[in-house]
């Protein structure tokens, strides 16, 4: 093919794709860049205009309830408790998986399941668990286990519990199935060579499984710090809008609410752009540190 | 160079692209009218078998249906009139009209409309707003009620202290019965309590007034009848509350007009009747009565507006509205069907109108969102024990002021 019907070609190939990640991408990103230097909130939705940064000196400096500071610390603990949990139960879970047992279908199926639930419908069924006094968690918890009932969802501290209880039990499947995949992917002939020379479980699990499911698993963790760090579902639904009394906000409920309750477009353009940066830090010093390009060969 | 050039060149047809999909999108079918609403799946289908039964007598017109969550429907509307689109008719209840016209986003019905017309209407049913008609509502009420199981209860209490001791009759917690339930954790629902004790939430020129003896004697009364009556659950959020009652395991329920069919079809034999006066004051619990209805967005081409209106006129009809009333006991606008022996002589509608009278109209100000958020944190807390009513009150007011400065900064 000649040079220009090349170019063309490719022209063709790639322009699809780039005017829809202009529309959905670019666009809306550069849009909301624009809209935190602005004022635009319920009085002014059609005449706002430019006014610096200041909303961004809001974001760190006004004394909004919940408090930002507060509600940043929370975030980082939900993602850190949640991304911890994801990893440790899903490796373990796809280990278990991926030795010889009887009906490995059915167990793989049945623990995928939480993941193929629409997270609407595990929120609010989880809602419902966590009740007081019909909630099955207490229920098990007085009848089974002789242990007294707890508040879940009235307590602060306890309905936030409810909330990474929730989002452990629904993510884990995520990092099994990534995790199952990197684990099928090892040679067998390493295992048998460190058999040979006499290596235990715990060693063969130090040297030869984590460093080889490390490439996969890295990229798959940087992906779950960000879905969970931006989880807007299950907070907003477990607790019911941040109940009790606002007290279970992570930052990405806290702009919804500044922008759709209070109609505050510009304040909660600029958090949204505060929450990309520290996404963007956090991804990037994660990977660094992993040495996530490294090769694992 | 020639690679920066065939990116410029990708980059031109990108842009090209979206310029021309946002001009395609301007060009306007005249003969498709779009409605927006959050009805219940019930009152949707009332409102398609009526749009089918407008186009077949309008062919060539479309009329096309759209429900969105409540919430959803307003950020959807929002975004959409940002950007001058959205549908052409928008559905809900009369406090989003206030942000609504604030942002310029409704345009006012009555210069389409003939004075004769509006007159027919309950005035309750129209929202007017600074001067101008922004809702024709199709229902009246979108109010809460004291619904009760017929099968627990014969006669339903009339005072508060009735309510208690009936709620104590009908509540035995070792079999997880109650005799009253709703959802209180949410600040609508606690509004009759605060009107019963004297309080409302903001002054006619919309400044909150939340920290009153009125919003303190009612936090009293709720939280009074968890921890010293025992007459409602330790917790109930709305499905809690509306399961328990569905499943015969409450007598009594605070509950709007539109759980009423819900409950009929979970075979419940359902009484309605005004929520119960406050004995100390003498007052009644008055909810908030707000209409549900149609506004028109400011978007839409002028040359459209006839159709529009048509549409909208043919929804208002007395044999669509009095179709819907009997299907779900709401209450119609139309003047001329309070004539109507359904309507004069159906129980629940007749206890609803009761309610209606001694409800109050839910203010439209777009500051009333603020004072929701504002209320929800400190009702929550004295719910959960880490405030006084009194406390309570005191941030209540503070904070409404607060999110009403930062909604209108």
């Amino acid at each position: 093919m000649s040079s220009p019907k090349r170019k063309l070609f490719i022209f063709l190939f790639v322009a699809p794709a780039f005017i829809i990640l202009m529309g959905v991408v670019v666009y809306p990103f550069v849009y909301n860049v624009v809209l935190s230097f602005s004022n635009m909130n319920l009085r002014h939705l059609k005449d706002w205009h430019l006014v610096g940064g200041r909303q961004y000196l809001k974001v760190f400096t006004e004394p909004t309830e919940p408090n930002f500071y507060i509600v940043f610390l929370k975030t980082v603990v939900w993602t850190t408790v949640n991304i911890f949990f994801h990893v440790v139960i899903g490796v373990f879970l796809a280990l278990m998986l991926n030795r010889k047992i009887k009906g490995k279908a059915v167990y793989r199926t049945l623990l995928i399941l939480p993941w193929a639930i629409p997270q609407y419908i595990v929120a609010l069924t989880w809602r419902g668990m966590f009740n007081y006094e019909y909630g099955s968690i207490n229920l098990v918890l007085t009848k089974y286990l002789n242990l007294p009932a707890v508040e879940w969802l009235k307590s602060p501290t306890e309905a936030f519990l409810a909330c990474i209880l929730t989002n452990v039990w629904l993510g884990f499947p995520f990092m099994m199935v990534v995790a199952l995949g990197a684990l099928q992917s090892i040679p067998q002939e390493l295992y048998e060579a460190a058999d040979i020379d006499g290596a235990s479980w715990f060693h063969k699990l130090k040297n030869i499984t984590i460093p080889l499911i490390r490439p996969v698993m890295i990229p798959a963790i940087t992906l779950g710090i960000v879905w969970t760090f931006n989880n807007l579902n299950i907070v907003w639904l477990v607790s019911n809008t941040g109940e009790p009394s606002d007290q279970t906000h992570i930052l990405v409920s806290f702009v919804y609410k500044a922008a759709f309750n209070l109609y505050r477009y510009g304040y909660a353009a600029a958090l949204s752009m505060i929450i990309f940066v520290i996404l963007l830090f956090m991804s990037l010093t994660f990977a660094r540190r992993a040495k996530v390009t490294e090769g694992a060969y | 160079m020639k690679k920066f050039i065939l990116i410029a060149a990708v980059a031109a047809c990108g842009i090209a692209a979206l310029v021309l999909a946002g001009c395609a999108s301007k060009s306007v079918d005249l003969r498709r009218i779009v409605i927006w609403h959050q009805m219940r799946v019930d009152e949707r289908l009332i409102l398609e078998s009526q749009l089918a039964r407008y186009m077949k007598l309008h062919p060539g017109v479309r009329v096309e249906a759209v429900y969105k969550e409540t919430e959803t429907l307003r950020s959807d509307f929002i975004i959409g009139a940002i950007a001058r689109q959205g549908p052409d008719l928008v559905y809900g209840p009369s406090d989003q009209i206030g942000p609504f016209q604030v942002m310029d986003i409704i345009a006012p019905l009555e210069p389409y409309l003939d004075s004769g017309w509006i007159a027919s209407f309950n005035p309750k049913g129209l929202t007017w707003y600074k001067g101008h008609l922004y809702q024709v509502a199709d229902k009246l009420g979108n109010h809460l009620t004291l619904v009760y199981n017929k099968k627990l209860i014969t006669h339903p209490p009339a005072t508060d202290s009735e309510l208690i001791a009936e709620g104590q009759r009908l509540t035995d917690k070792r079999t997880g019965q109650y005799g009253l339930v709703w959802n209180y954790t949410e600040p609508f629902f606690f509004i009759p309590f605060m009107s019963g004790f004297g309080g409302w939430v903001m002054d006619d020129e919309g400044r909150p007034t939340l920290n009153s003896a009125g919003t303190v004697n009612g936090l009293k009364f709720v939280r009074d009848l968890r921890d010293k009556y025992h007459i409602i659950p330790a917790e109930a959020d709305y499905n809690a509350a509306d399961a328990l009652f569905k499943d015969g395991r409450a007598a009594m329920i605070v509950n709007g007009d539109w759980s009423w069919s819900g409950y009929k079809k979970a075979g419940i034999d359902i009484g309605i009747a005004p929520l119960p006066v406050i004995t100390s004051t003498g007052l009644p619990c008055a909810p908030m009565i707000s209409p549900k209805g149609f506004s028109l967005n400011a978007n839409v081409p002028s040359e459209k507006i006839p159709l529009i209106i048509d549409v909208l006129k043919f929804l208002m009809e007395g044999e669509n509205q009095l179709e819907t009333a009997k299907i779900l006991n709401t209450m119609p606008t139309l003047k001329a069907l309070y004539d109507d022996p359904f309507i004069r002589n159906d129980e629940i509608l007749i206890n609803s109108q009761k309610q209606i009278e001694r409800g109050r109209a839910m203010p439209v100000v777009p500051e009333l969102r603020a004072i929701w958020d504002a209320m929800r944190p400190s009702y929550q807390a004295v719910l959960g024990g880490a405030k006084t009513p009194e406390e309570a009150a005191e941030d209540m007011q503070e904070l409404a002021l607060k999110k009403i400065e930062e909604m209108n900064e």
